[in-house]
């Protein structure tokens, strides 16, 4: 049996939000969720807006700590929210921001500047690589998001919604890419409302609504019981 | 993250918001030496020319005050947003919170070189040569570093708390601004307990009267009371770092949520 890399354990988190002055109001996002990734492991979490989905990828890259519960991750593995366009700021341009996010995704600068080209090449932006963000339009945005996020060296991978990116051309590209990188002990949480993107790179699917597991099993058993109409929303 | 990694990561993050602000203006970074030029120039035409002071280097007086606190306000005003500002970021990263204050600091740090040189140049004009001497501005700058760095950090801390304490702190820096002596000299309070009292407890006030004494008068300042400045001032950073490694997670969490 492989090893365990990330396990979450009853996670809930509570939002407490403040709403002007000093009203607050709390909304539970997520509510006793329990899952473990093994190495290898490729994870679909499905839900539709507002299930908790971001949420749960936030807890479990560690950026945040849940309400109650814990999320345990084995010593010395490395994660990572693979995240499009981290920390681009519109004033810069392609390159300027493709060192910036690969910095900021773990790279040193040496590294970084090295990645440069092959990240110019796999975007396919040309010229436009040297020019300011705010020329770009929004696909060649993510084309640059994407090339960028890919190029990181981690254990665990976590992507939210990546690869509804850029043209048909580019998305196929961004597919293969990513199936490539996904080979092998590569493991995996992806996050989607779309069940036609799970069923090519996850094995394992979990379904959120109103925070809580709705489903949890084999993809096309999940996707098929996902795609019946949905039940208005509730608090 | 290494410690070497979390440099370069504030150095080149400093770098590239200084690019992107340079490139939206036409003269881009000649505006690090225009703007304490123009500077300056609105203060030699209030206080010399329509309230013509008398006295001859009050500009310079002025200046030797003005610049050093303007580093300090420029600092503590913008990077007490830096953790609310950076929202974004840190809902998508786990990086050590301290990463945004700082690259404030920096930002503002490579303008202040500019910045800087233009005083030097002033006190040059008006015929103090630099000596061996100056070098004691090192220590002094090291230790305003340190004490910006503590206000800032902290700060942003409590911002990230309670948004209110951000206009608390705006009126903070304006209260250093009238209690520093950049306006009058601090040796000309008649009250000798009242002198020793801001001497002791704004930290500016002791700053800005260590710069004029090198700058305007070749002398040396009270060397053990900046070693112990220094000493009280990097306890808190300390501290302050300590509170915010131990809180990383529950900044991001407060944050996110706001």
């Amino acid at each position: 049996m492989s090893e365990i890399l990330l396990s979450a354990e009853n996670v809930s988190l509570t939002y407490k939000t403040r709403v002007g002055g000093f009203k607050w109001f709390e909304h539970k996002a997520l509510n006793d969720i329990s899952f473990a990734l093994k190495r290898g492991d490729k994870l679909g979490i499905l839900g539709r807006n507002g299930s908790g989905k971001s949420t749960l990828l936030r807890i479990l890259a560690g950026i945040v700590p849940p309400t109650s519960g814990s999320v345990i991750c084995t010593p010395g593995v490395k994660r990572s929210l693979l995240t499009l366009g981290l920390g681009f700021r519109q004033d810069l341009s392609g390159r300027d921001n493709a060192l910036l996010s690969a910095m900021l995704q773990g790279y040193r600068r040496r590294d970084a500047k090295a990645r440069l080209e092959e990240i110019k090449e796999f975007s396919m932006l040309g010229d436009f690589f040297e020019r300011p963000l705010f020329t770009y339009s929004s696909g060649m945005r993510s084309r640059l998001g994407f090339s960028t996020a890919l190029y990181t060296g981690i254990d665990i991978l976590l992507i939210d919604e990546a690869l509804s990116v850029g043209d048909a051309t580019f998305r196929e590209r961004a597919q293969n890419a990513l199936e490539q990188k996904l080979g092998g002990d590569q493991s995996l949480v992806f996050v989607s409302h779309m069940p036609g993107q799970m069923a090519k790179l996850c094995d394992r699917v979990i379904w959120l609504e109103g925070g809580v597991v709705r489903m949890a099993g084999d993809v096309a058993e999940v996707s098929e019981q996902y795609e019946l109409p949905a039940e208005p929303m509730r608090e | 993250m290494r410690l070497r990694q979390f440099f370069e990561l504030v150095d080149v993050q400093a770098r590239m918001s200084l690019k992107a602000e340079a490139s939206k203006l036409y003269l881009s970074y000649l505006w690090w030496v225009l703007e304490p030029v123009l500077y300056v120039l609105v203060f030699y035409f209030v206080f010399d020319v329509v309230l013509a002071s008398g006295k001859a280097d009050f500009l310079l007086f002025l200046m030797c005050g003005k610049i050093p606190f303007l580093w300090f306000s420029k600092s503590v005003n913008s990077g007490s947003n830096s953790l609310v500002q950076n929202k974004g970021l840190m809902g998508q990263l786990d990086v050590p919170k301290t990463l945004f204050p700082y690259v404030t600091l920096q930002e503002v740090l490579y303008k202040q070189w500019a910045v800087f040189l233009v005083l030097f140049a002033m006190v040059m004009y008006y015929d103090n040569m630099p000596t061996l001497n100056w070098l004691w501005l090192v220590p002094l700058m090291v230790t305003q570093y340190v004490f910006i760095a503590f206000c800032t950090l902290l700060g942003a801390w409590l911002v990230s708390y309670v948004r209110d304490v951000r206009m608390l702190i705006h009126m903070g820096t304006m209260f250093m601004l009238f209690t520093s002596g950049i306006f009058w000299d601090i040796n000309q309070v008649q009250n000798e307990a009242l002198k020793q009292a801001l001497l002791t407890w704004n930290p500016l006030a002791f700053m800005i009267d260590a710069y004029r004494s090198v700058l305007m008068q070749n002398q040396m300042y009270d060397l053990r009371h900046l070693g112990v400045l220094a000493g009280v001032m990097a306890a808190g950073l300390v501290l302050v770092h300590g509170l915010y490694h131990g809180q990383s997670k529950r900044i991001a969490a407060r944050i996110v949520a706001s």
